[in-house]
């Protein structure tokens, strides 16, 4: 005890007063603790969801575009507020028809028509079909894009030149392509099981990121808060590149599949971990650090500048093994907007879509997209 | 990807080898015009005698007086040991009466020569698979499809067959399934071509013609899904594989062919098979490489690093679970053992991208961003 800074015998008598009593406080106060939120739901016996302990984060969540990844068969905002698409390409007619809230789509060369129940939605904004025939499942060869309120080539499927109403329908998806299309954009496949879509939830769940979720709440329903599921925060920025990039596409899937060019500037992670100024060690240039996955993507390029000015500041340094801290440059032309400069927008060939491409880099004029 | 339809007869001829020499036909129509190039002009080399026996020796073989023909052919390169053409139409007329030794030796003789004469190579190659001399066999049909011995397609059915087998013979599983996918993507069928690509998946050494009838019972059906994968018809290749495990609960490297399969496409559907395949036999040691490797693939690392592991206990040269081991530890923060294995293995393999990107994720860990981005920048271009 004699070490401890304790200036009078009133002071240690008030820090043991004050130790004996927390466990009563923290029961006291348990319910607006998660713990307590737990317990309290335990005593009502309504059913637990992740919602019941992190309301807020669930709530923002429901608004976001993982959340959205997969849109509902019935319930798709995207359909509902365009009930009739059409297109005529390649000599081929399609049809887009939601009435009732169920979707359709029709391919015909004016002798023979197709039609297809539309049941997986892909995406919230621009939105790609996956089809079902005969047991095989297809990509739509058009899909939806928002900046012309209608129909075009699904990106990637401009060389494909259909000779049927078949063909013209959709490209047939060989079945790791279909579980990695359903594994990335809704929630529950089974690594090993049939390939049940009709059982999937459209769109990511909590546990799609938060491993060990179901255990978390059957053991926090018991009282035991012990086994957490893994947290993403203390990940460092390579490994949190990663593990976004299962999805968004990390280096490492982009060099394994030999992709090259625009078309693959969507793959943010590989390009991110291309810049300069990304250090997998340094949580300021993390995904995370940028974007909250629980909330809409932010659209408003200055929102972004405090994160580049973290670095970037003149006074800020960054820790380089092998060299002493280096300061990073400060940019001679503006200290606002960063990104409207350093992260390009690029269009994808097929000319329907952009993306803001996380090479984050000095943009010199002409330059030729690199890599 | 092929446009030339291939009639089924065709490969009935190369299974069945009941005519021979309609195969040795197809051969010859491919490579005639390959043999122009090293062809010497007889007028050029000869004397009077050598010419009279060259021309004998054509009318011979033109009249379909083949014993003759090869006589004439015998005499006149006796006379002129340099004349290739008569090597050439020795070995060929000796390959069609299927006298292969003497068929060897010709091609031989026109191989000293000219060692670039790749359909003397490729036939020499099915002769030595006659003869069951394999290695040699192996090496020259190895060499002659690499120097484009099968471009022609009526060439490629007869050559990758037996180049196929052989491949399997010597255990190089991955090039002989490669071979086999020539006659998926073709659409050629064949219960023959079943079991040898079933062995080849079921990493079992040996021709086709070596297996047992209750293997071969198994071979054919694995062979038949794996068939059906390679021929891109996916939905079909699962449902023949599911079937298969229900059929053959307990049957050892069902489970590998189809996660090896699949591996180069999808890794967590590989991964499953590769846990099922140990599953069913646990001292599968090349299952459990696969396993680790996929593993890392899949960013399970921690999963990674146990079984690769073990992989090492049990074969502790293995190149696969060396890389997984690496790359496991550099992500679980043995920054230093993990380069330093990974770095090890880079001394064989200077090229290999997953040790590569191994390191390249150690120097990004460890804030030795410099060196992470040259490297990144180099791999990506």
């Amino acid at each position: 005890m004699s070490g401890w800074p304790w200036r009078s015998n009133a002071v240690r008598a008030a820090a043991i007063a004050a130790a004996l009593l927390a466990p009563l406080a923290a029961r006291l106060l348990a319910p607006i603790t998660a713990e307590g939120a737990a317990q309290k739901q335990k005593v009502s016996s309504a059913p637990v969801t992740c919602a019941t302990c992190h309301a807020k984060v669930v709530n923002d969540f429901a608004h976001a575009p993982m959340r959205h990844a997969m849109e509902p068969e019935g319930a798709d905002p995207v359909l509902d507020a365009n009930p009739d698409l059409r297109i005529e390409q390649r000599g081929y007619s399609y049809r887009i028809q939601t009435k009732d809230g169920k979707s359709t789509y029709t391919v015909s060369d004016g002798k023979e028509t197709l039609t297809l129940p539309l049941r997986w939605h892909f995406g919230m904004r621009a939105q790609t079909w996956v089809l079902e025939k005969d047991g095989k499942f297809y990509e739509g060869l058009v899909s939806y894009f928002p900046g012309i309120h209608g129909l075009a080539t699904t990106p990637g499927d401009d060389k494909i030149e259909p000779h049927t109403v078949a063909e013209a329908m959709g490209r047939e998806l060989p079945v790791w392509e279909t579980r990695d299309c359903f594994e990335c954009h809704a929630t529950g496949m089974k690594v090993g099981a049939v390939f049940t879509p009709e059982k999937l939830k459209p769109g990511l769940d909590c546990e799609h990121c938060h491993e060990g979720t179901a255990q978390h709440m059957a053991d926090a329903q018991a009282g035991n808060f012990k086994t957490l599921p893994v947290s993403l925060k203390k990940m460092d920025a390579e490994s949190v590149s990663g593990f976004c990039g299962q999805c968004h596409r990390s280096f490492d899937t982009v060099i394994r599949n030999g992709w090259h060019g625009p078309p693959f500037v969507r793959f943010a992670p590989y390009r991110l971990s291309l810049s300069r100024c990304f250090s997998g060690n340094d949580a300021r240039i993390s995904c995370l650090a940028c974007h909250d996955p629980h909330q809409p993507v932010n659209h408003d390029t200055a929102s972004y500048d405090k994160k580049c000015l973290a670095c970037h500041s003149g006074s800020a340094t960054v820790a380089s093994v092998g060299a002493a801290e280096a300061a990073p440059k400060t940019c001679p032309v503006a200290k606002a907007n960063c990104t409207s400069c350093h992260m390009q927008k690029v269009t994808l060939p097929t000319g329907n879509l952009q993306f803001t491409d996380h090479f984050i880099r000095i943009v010199k004029p002409g330059e030729a997209y690199p890599h | 990807m092929f446009s030339v339809p291939i009639p089924a007869s065709a490969t009935k001829d190369i299974f069945l080898r009941r005519d021979r020499k309609r195969a040795c036909t197809r051969i010859l129509l491919g490579m005639a015009a390959i043999l122009f190039v090293f062809g010497v002009p007889v007028g050029a080399q000869a004397g009077a005698q050598f010419e009279d026996l060259a021309a004998r020796a054509a009318r011979a073989r033109d009249a379909g007086n083949l014993t003759q023909a090869v006589e004439l052919y015998q005499q006149a390169t006796a006379a002129k040991p340099d004349w290739q053409e008569g090597w050439w139409y020795q070995g060929l007329l000796h390959y069609s009466a299927n006298q292969y030794p003497p068929a060897i030796d010709a091609f031989t003789h026109l191989l000293e020569l000219e060692p670039h004469a790749v359909p003397a190579m490729a036939l020499r190659g099915l002769c030595e698979f006659e003869t069951a001399a394999y290695d040699d066999a192996l090496r020259d049909l190895d060499t002659a499809v690499v120097h484009g011995a099968a471009s022609d397609p009526r060439n490629a059915l007869i050559l990758r067959v037996h180049l196929a087998q052989l491949l399997t013979r010597a255990s190089r599983f991955q090039d002989a399934l490669a071979q086999y996918s020539f006659f998926a993507l073709g659409r050629v069928e064949d219960p023959d071509l079943d079991a040898g690509i079933g062995m080849a998946g079921m990493r079992t050494p040996g021709l086709v013609s070596d297996a047992t009838a209750a293997d071969r019972v198994v071979y054919e059906a694995a062979g038949r899904a794996g068939w059906q994968l390679l021929a891109n018809n996916t939905m079909q290749a699962d449902a023949r594989f599911r079937e298969l495990f229900t059929q053959y609960p307990t049957t050892r490297n069902l489970h590998f062919m189809y996660g090896y399969m699949l591996f180069p496409h999808d890794s967590a559907m590989a991964l499953d098979q590769f846990q099922q395949e140990l599953a069913v036999a646990p001292n599968n040691t090349a299952a459990r490489g696969m396993l680790a490797f996929t593993l890392m693939i899949a960013g399970r690392y921690v999963e990674a690093r146990a079984a690769a592991e073990q992989a090492l206990t049990e074969e502790p040269g293995m190149a696969m679970a060396q890389i997984a081991l690496g790359r496991a530890l550099g992500e679980t923060g043995e920054y230093a053992r993990g380069e330093e294995m990974l770095k090890r293995v880079l001394t064989e393999d200077p090229k290999n991208p997953e040790v590569l990107m191994g390191l390249i994720s150690i120097y990004s860990h460890t804030g030795r961003s410099e060196e992470a981005r040259r490297e990144r920048l180099a791999m990506a271009k």
